[in-house]
């Protein structure tokens, strides 16, 4: 095996960054299983600068949902673009700097916050790094742009199209986090907006992107219509972004703006019929028949579908204030980034063996690791709902009892609900690591010690059709 | 061959591209060469589609990678599917569909759409009902509090600690709420006052804790922030023991303010 430290086009970068990317993920189940343990034991754990609760809530923002995030969609972007617009990836040197630029900058920032962890912003980002960033991610952008115009397929394909969708949006979450913050209201646009743009989008439009790509070429199956596709794409363009205001019900912000999230998030249930049918007639006509691997599709689907559920749920107006700034808007925002760690899992072992060359076998660690991820998944986000609408009911029993907030002996009962479900959630964030690291080993293993077996050339990645 | 290409795009006026895929597409369909069809196609006549078994088996049996239908993009395949398919066509009909899926499928149009619904959402939902906001607060007859330097330096060190990701300092709009109005509505504050209002509510809201028992009570506060199980040992919190003196000094002063 051998990784070019300076990769010359788009398959020696992906050998590098599919050997890292299980690293990246093993690292962010890391910090959120610490984060977890602080939460539930921060009382009994020894605690500093670093190892508390309040920290490690920042730094695991900054590695899921920027340092993971950035890594993925990079990954992503270099193997599927290419591949979705018929040509290779043109002025490459500049392209590869500028990935490469993205994942140091979200890095450099999990560095910075050991070292100032002031610097840290809540939902991660250092406001020293971010104009820099915001800069990155215009310079990708443009690229991605150049690549489109300069496309060789007559058809733009739904990969590509979701992902310019998560890079436009990744930029205008950056714009949004930089704003100024000058009345009350301010904290609830600029956060629930970065939300929506940078989670809701972002992840779920890298996930849509490597979703469709396997369920058509890692199948081997035959796209059931490009037309759902399409109203899947644009729907979810379209009500994502309005979907995080309905979260701060009741709060500053004005009532209009509520309304609207309200009643555009109902409407998720358009894009997410077409993308159920668009699944369901496609794999049916799958020719790949490894049970893993469809598993494993399976179960980020589920995720994804549970997740915008559970959007469609909150939007009900007897719903709203129970869920409002409680842990249910959690289990969304890790509903998205998990459907895209999910998804991520049968991307790379399809990877290995197009860029590697080496052969990626089935066994019974994947097949258990496969249920293990699933399950541990499903059941976290189960819980974190269960803690929200727990929450939301205390806390308004206490607002119609005649206190703004509860506290107290109220409280007491509060957590008593609360309390057995976070314990369960640090256990099942253990399994999550295990399962992450069962992931690295099954990748590493193959990739070091697979049998040799017949890899992509590069016109094969970038699916030259040209004649 | 290249000869016979230009010829037959020639004839049909498309692309020399488009030609050679097509004929490919019906060659397979056929079962005959490239060849034999654009020499079809140049003398006029439709070749039938009628792939023999044989050959079907062969695409069948061949690796993954090395099959047409991996290389070629999926939308495509389905698009050389419908010409296997369909029955007796002239060549001009199937390139005239093709014309049309170029035109349909412009990048330009595409990404104007992309950008244009991502401003959409970035001035409706954000930059406007946010400015408007701000504009609304200017026009209020209160909109300043004095707030003194100790209590901003104890809202810093409150906002590092990151207290603001359990607790909130924001009631809710319900009838007892309600009265109160939106809770600071009208007041310019500083930026680390309104990021401290926090987002999600896990432990209990702070906006009331500085009139109320036990956490009025200064003493209390400290040794509660500061060795929590020795109060409450039933609920979690996290120790700030790693705090200096002025620090926790500074908090203390913005928690009872």
């Amino acid at each position: 095996m051998k990784i070019k430290l300076i990769p010359n086009n788009e398959q020696d970068l992906s050998k590098v960054f599919i050997f890292l990317l299980p690293l990246v993920v093993l690292l962010s189940a890391s910090i959120n299983f610490l984060k977890d343990a602080f939460r539930s034991f921060s009382n009994v754990l020894p605690g500093n600068q670093v190892l508390n609760y309040g920290f490690l809530d920042k730094l695991s923002n900054q590695i899921s949902f920027n340092f993971l995030f950035s890594f993925i969609l990079v990954v992503t972007v270099v193997y599927l673009l290419s591949k979705s617009l018929g040509r290779s990836i043109i002025i490459f040197p500049l392209f590869f700097l500028t990935g490469l630029g993205l994942i140091g900058i979200e890095f450099i920032d999990v560095v910075l916050a050991f070292i100032s962890p002031e610097q840290l912003l809540d939902l991660g980002n250092t406001s020293v790094l971010l104009l820099i960033k915001i800069l990155l991610v215009g310079a990708f952008l443009g690229l991605i742009l150049l690549n489109f115009l300069a496309k060789k397929e007559p058809s733009i394909f739904l990969s590509s199209q979701f992902l310019l969708g998560a890079v436009v949006f990744y930029l205008i979450s950056l714009l949004i986090y930089r704003s100024e913050y000058t009345v009350m209201s301010d904290n609830f646009f600029i956060n629930s907006m970065y939300l929506s743009t940078h989670i809701y989008v972002g992840c779920s439009f890298v996930f849509l992107s490597i979703f469709y790509f396997l369920i058509t070429k890692g199948m081997q199956a035959t796209l059931f219509s490009k037309t759902l596709g399409t109203i899947s794409f644009w729907g979810y363009l379209f009500l994502l972004p309005w979907s995080g205001f309905k979260y701060f019900y009741g709060t500053t912000l004005p009532d209009w703006i509520e309304n609207v999230s309200i009643y555009l998030s109902l409407s998720l249930i358009i894009p997410l019929l077409a993308l159920i049918v668009n699944y369901s007639k496609t794999i049916a006509t799958k020719e790949n028949k490894e049970p893993v691997f469809s598993v494993l599709i399976s179960f980020a689907f589920v995720v994804f579908g549970l997740t915008n559920v559970l959007q469609i749920i909150s939007s009900i107006s007897n719903v709203t204030p129970i869920v409002s700034l409680t842990n249910f808007e959690y289990s969304v925002r890790y509903g998205y980034m998990y459907s895209l760690i999910l998804i991520l899992i049968p991307f790379v072992y399809h990877l290995v063996p197009k860029i590697y060359g080496r052969e990626f076998i089935y066994g019974r660690l994947e097949t258990f690791n496969a249920y293990l991820l699933g399950t541990s998944v499903v059941a976290t986000l189960s819980l974190n709902t269960l803690i929200g609408i727990n929450s939301g009911f205390s806390w308004n029993a206490g607002a119609n009892a005649g206190n703004p907030t509860i506290y107290g002996e109220g409280f007491l009962i509060t957590w008593s609900l609360i309390s057995t479900p976070y314990t369960f959630i640090l256990f099942l964030s253990l399994l999550f690591l295990l399962s992450t690291f069962l992931f690295t080993l099954s990748t590493l293993k193959a990739i070091i010690g697979g049998s040799v077996t017949e890899s992509e050339t590069v016109s094969e990645i970038s699916g030259d059709n040209d004649e | 061959m290249s000869e016979l290409l230009a010829k037959v795009a020639e004839i049909l006026g498309a692309p020399e591209t488009l030609v050679q895929r097509s004929a490919e597409a019906r060659a397979e369909a056929s079962g005959n060469t490239v060849e034999e069809v654009l020499q079809s196609w140049a003398g006029g006549e439709a070749i039938a589609a009628s792939a023999p078994a044989a050959e079907t088996s062969v695409v069948e049996e061949a690796p993954v990678e090395e099959v047409v239908v991996e290389e070629a993009p999926v939308e495509e395949v389905k698009e050389e599917v419908v010409v296997e398919e369909a029955p007796v066509e002239t060549m001009e009909k199937v390139i005239e569909e093709e014309s049309v899926e170029l035109k349909k499928e412009s990048s330009l149009i595409f990404i104007a759409g992309v950008l244009g619904v991502a401003m959409f959402t970035y001035f409706f939902a954000f930059a406007i009902p946010k400015n408007q906001s701000a504009d609304l607060v200017a026009e209020s007859l209160n909109n300043e509090v004095a707030v003194s330097q100790e209590v901003l330096k104890g809202a810093q060190v409150y906002n590092d600690l990151n207290c603001q990701s359990c607790h909130t300092q924001n009631v809710r709009l319900l009838i007892p709420d309600s009265q109160n109005g939106k809770i600071l509505k009208n007041k310019f504050a500083d930026e680390v006052i309104i990021k401290n209002t926090g987002l999600l509510r896990l432990g209990p809201d702070l906006s009331t804790s500085a009139t109320r028992e036990p956490t009025n009570n200064e003493k209390w506060l400290t040794r509660y922030l500061t060795d929590s199980a020795s109060v409450r040992d039933t609920i979690p919190h996290p120790n700030y023991d790693f705090l200096s003196t002025s620090d926790l000094d500074y908090l203390l002063t913005y928690l009872l303010s």
